[in-house]
């Protein structure tokens, strides 16, 4: 008997690896027959390995709160997360679904709002949505896509159920650690890869060089793509300067690009300006453009809407497309694919409800100790009140704040979120885990091959943000052939 | 194709990095005269300030120069930009921004070298001892990084602007380091003054690692007129004036646009060239040293307003916006 397995707790929750009798799961075999060859000093040895590893390659990310101590490594876990190749097949389908509805439905928003007219979508939480652009109104970029990275989250309850917790349309992050996990995992593990036929996840890079460069207004010549970042104290600046490089696109902040009399971009190099087709914007829409969003805003380019609007360059994601990453916007995400796609949703939706509501609303300020309530418009778990684990004094305090505006929460279900075994001082115990893979549309979908698996790295805590804790996992889409499970 | 602000912080880099390094030399090399000084020979600490062109910041922050407050200052003091910490850590703030132009180990060494001297800036401090083992470690990681340029980076345009920033910092650095011996005054009864000053400039060329090439392409006595034409004019010592301006050069030619800041460089060698270096004395050096770094400092404005700030005028050239 696996030694690994023999001491890893039982617990109530849904094992990502080892089912109700403590078995490996059939696309978890493989893994488990070669951790069981490693000892505890092996398995050590390994993650020493590892770490050094993270020092050399430089993989860091930065908490805001740190300003002082920009870098820290990359928390990252040896022990991989496997899914079987059916389950994401299905999983990828959902999500493609998903994406292409969203965008249909931003595309609709910002011109005949004919979701709104036929009253499937309330006027009141599109005029309440603070990421709503009207000076996007009337415009339809090249092919209607407005999204054209996403990350969604997908979280397992404890029946096995995945479900899709929230959309993240603005400026996804974390795809660069996705891939330096399978990096670490194949330095690590080399035998691994040989023994079972996992699915490569490397050609995102090239995915999304290519869903960049066909949005170039210059068709014909090989696009200008450059990555905007915001700078090296944005907690994903190493992201950014990586996604850059695997493309070899420019990594630029807002001062090196200017708008010229004829309202295209340009950057400006050693050698002149030089025009620029595509731009990967890893900024805020309200830092984009001081002409037309804040006017204080020392990262963005005076006049890239303008530019923008008059077709002269693309934007990912469009200014506004973060209409659609709204937590009372996501309620409506089921009607929205019935409605564009006329299609059941592959992937459900987490049970939402919406404060905007009365009766909704009067539900969660009674089940408040029970519920997960979320501000419309945070990202990254700030602001957010886990009902359970609050203290009345907090729980009060969320009362007040739905109260006060309750457009702006929705709340729900505690989920009892799957589990993963993870190393922790020598032995595997069970931590909470979720799942963000990338979407990429423009002229076509593509899904990355699983995605980016975030663990919490203490016992029994949610929270899997990386700025609050949280920890990684290289996530194994295993092809076991006909007939598998 | 390269972004301004890429060149611009590559050049920085350079800069900084070079301005450590010969801190290192030239507080070696000064505590090598010091040494070498017969008694009662005139020679203050704040010579070297006033070479480094920091005595008015030194000012600002100490009272009464004195060796250790100086060496504070110039090795571990981060309100002083030129200190050996604060160019280095301003040489690995800068290597975030552009890790993806430079070989890979580029930030680790980098990284290497900043903890380094972090960790030991305070024991340099301490005294003369421990100083130069200290700075010699600085000049040997230094040493290292250049090695790995020269072996493992491509001659592109993040490599000339590298080389640009380097010669240029290490030109005026050569001729500020030259500036010490100038400020020494030997007392009227010294005996042997000659012997004296032969021992001054020895150590000069000690500092800035020439001694043996001196010896090889020049000569075994040393003499001021003799180690003033090695340092500025000989055209293949590395860290000779001439031989930076050639440098400068070289890079410039592979770059685009380089008519105006090669107007300066050109202008500047051509008034080297004609200085006759033998009529040299103590008392005009100093102003002649001091020309040389107004000539390197119109230089360095000519390349930033060439490269880096050519935009900032914000109108913008036709003949890019027509193509």
């Amino acid at each position: 008997m696996n030694s690994l397995i023999a001491h890893y707790p039982s617990t109530e929750f849904f094992d990502e690896l080892v089912d109700g009798e403590r078995r490996p799961r059939p696309a978890a075999r493989t893994l488990f027959q070669h951790l069981e060859a490693l000892d505890a000093a092996g398995l050590d040895e390994r993650r020493e390995a590892v770490n050094a590893a993270i020092m050399t390659m430089g993989i860091t990310f930065t908490v805001y709160s740190e300003a002082g101590n920009i870098d820290r490594a990359w928390p990252f876990d040896i022990i991989p997360r496997v899914l079987s190749r059916r389950e994401w097949t299905r999983i990828e389908e959902g999500l493609k679904q998903r994406l292409t509805a969203l965008n249909l439905f931003i595309d609709d928003l910002y011109n005949e709002q004919r979701i709104v007219r036929d009253g499937v979508f309330p006027l009141e939480v599109l005029e309440g949505s603070r990421n709503f652009r009207a000076q996007c109104k009337g415009i339809t970029p090249r092919f209607g896509v407005w999204a054209h990275v996403c990350g969604t989250d997908l979280v397992r309850d404890k029946d096995g159920t995945v479900y899709v917790l929230e959309d993240n349309l603005r400026v996804p992050s974390g795809v660069s650690y996705m891939l330096e996990n399978r990096q670490l995992m194949k330095r690590l593990f080399p035998d691994l890869f040989r023994a079972s036929d996992i699915l490569p996840v490397d050609d995102y890079p090239a995915r999304l060089h290519d869903t960049l460069a066909a949005l170039s207004p210059r068709t014909g010549l090989r696009p200008v793509v450059v990555v905007l970042t915001p700078g090296i104290y944005n907690s994903a600046y190493f992201e950014h300067s990586y996604l850059a490089q695997k493309m070899g696109a420019f990594l630029v902040e807002g001062s090196d690009l200017v708008v010229g009399e004829d309202d295209c971009v340009y950057m400006k190099t050693v050698s002149g300006l030089r025009r620029v087709d595509v731009i990967y914007r890893r900024i805020d829409d309200d830092f984009l453009d001081p002409e037309a969003f804040r006017p204080d805003s020392a990262l963005g380019v005076k006049g890239l809407m303008r530019a923008w609007r008059a077709g002269n360059v693309g934007i990912a994601n469009a200014p506004g497309a973060g209409v659609a990453d709204d937590k009372v916007v996501y309620a409506f995400v089921p009607k929205v694919i019935q409605y564009y796609l006329d299609q059941e949703p592959i992937i459900p939706n987490v049970p939402s409800y919406l404060c905007m509501y009365e009766k909704d609303k009067e539900y969660v300020l009674a089940n408040l100790d029970k519920l997960v309530v979320k501000p419309a418009n945070e990202s990254g778990g700030y602001g957010m009140l886990i009902g359970p684990r609050a203290t009345p004094e907090e729980r009060k305090q969320f009362a007040e704040l739905i109260q006060a505006n309750p457009r702006n929460y929705m709340a729900q279900p505690t989920l009892a979120l799957s589990t993963a075994p993870t190393l922790v001082d020598h032995h595997l115990e069970p931590r909470h885990l979720d799942l963000r893979p990338f979407i990429l549309q423009s002229d076509r979908l593509y899904c990355t091959t699983g995605g980016l698996t975030r663990v919490a790295m203490k016992s029994g805590s949610l929270v899997v943000n990386s700025s609050q804790g949280g920890g990684a996992k290289d996530t194994w889409i295993v092809d076991m052939g006909e007939g598998e499970e | 194709m390269m972004l301004s602000r890429v060149a611009e912080n590559l050049y920085w880099m350079a800069r900084y990095l070079e301005r450590a390094e010969n801190t290192a030399r030239f507080i070696n090399s000064t505590t090598q005269v010091l040494l070498d000084l017969p008694r009662g020979a005139s020679f203050g600490w704040d010579v070297l300030l006033k070479a480094a062109g920091l005595d008015a910041l030194y000012d600002e922050h100490y009272g009464q120069p004195n060796e250790a407050d100086i060496m504070r200052f110039l090795i571990l003091d981060e309100r002083n930009p030129s200190s050996i910490v604060a160019s280095i850590h301003s040489a690995r703030e800068n290597t975030r921004t552009f890790r993806e132009v430079l070989p890979m180990e580029m930030w680790e060494r980098i990284n290497g070298l900043y903890l380094y001297i972090r960790d030991h800036a305070a024991r340099a401090a301490r005294g003369r001892g421990p100083r130069w083992e200290v700075l010699n470690g600085v000049i040997e990681r230094r040493q290292s990084i250049i090695g790995l340029l020269t072996g493992s980076m491509s001659h592109d345009l993040a490599y000339q602007f590298l080389k640009l920033g380097r010669n240029v910092e290490r030109a005026d650095m050569t001729t500020r380091i030259l500036d010490v011996n100038s400020a020494v005054r030997l007392p009227s009864d010294t005996t042997a003054p000659e012997t004296a000053r032969e021992r001054l400039w020895m150590s000069t060329l000690n500092g800035l690692s020439a001694y043996q090439m001196y010896r090889l392409h020049v000569g075994v006595h040393v003499s001021g007129p003799a180690v003033l034409r090695f340092l500025l004019a000989d055209p293949h010592f590395p860290r000779s004036v001439s031989h930076c301006l050639g440098e400068i050069e070289n890079c410039l030619c592979d770059l685009v646009n380089y008519e105006e800041p090669l107007k300066v460089a050109r202008y500047a060698w051509k008034r080297l060239d004609g200085e006759r270096l033998d009529d040299l004395t103590a008392e005009n050096l100093h102003d002649r040293l001091d020309q040389m770094q107004g000539d390197l400092a119109e230089l360095h404005t000519a390349i930033s307003r060439q490269y880096f700030h050519l935009h900032q005028q914000s109108a913008l050239p036709e003949q890019t916006l027509s193509q």
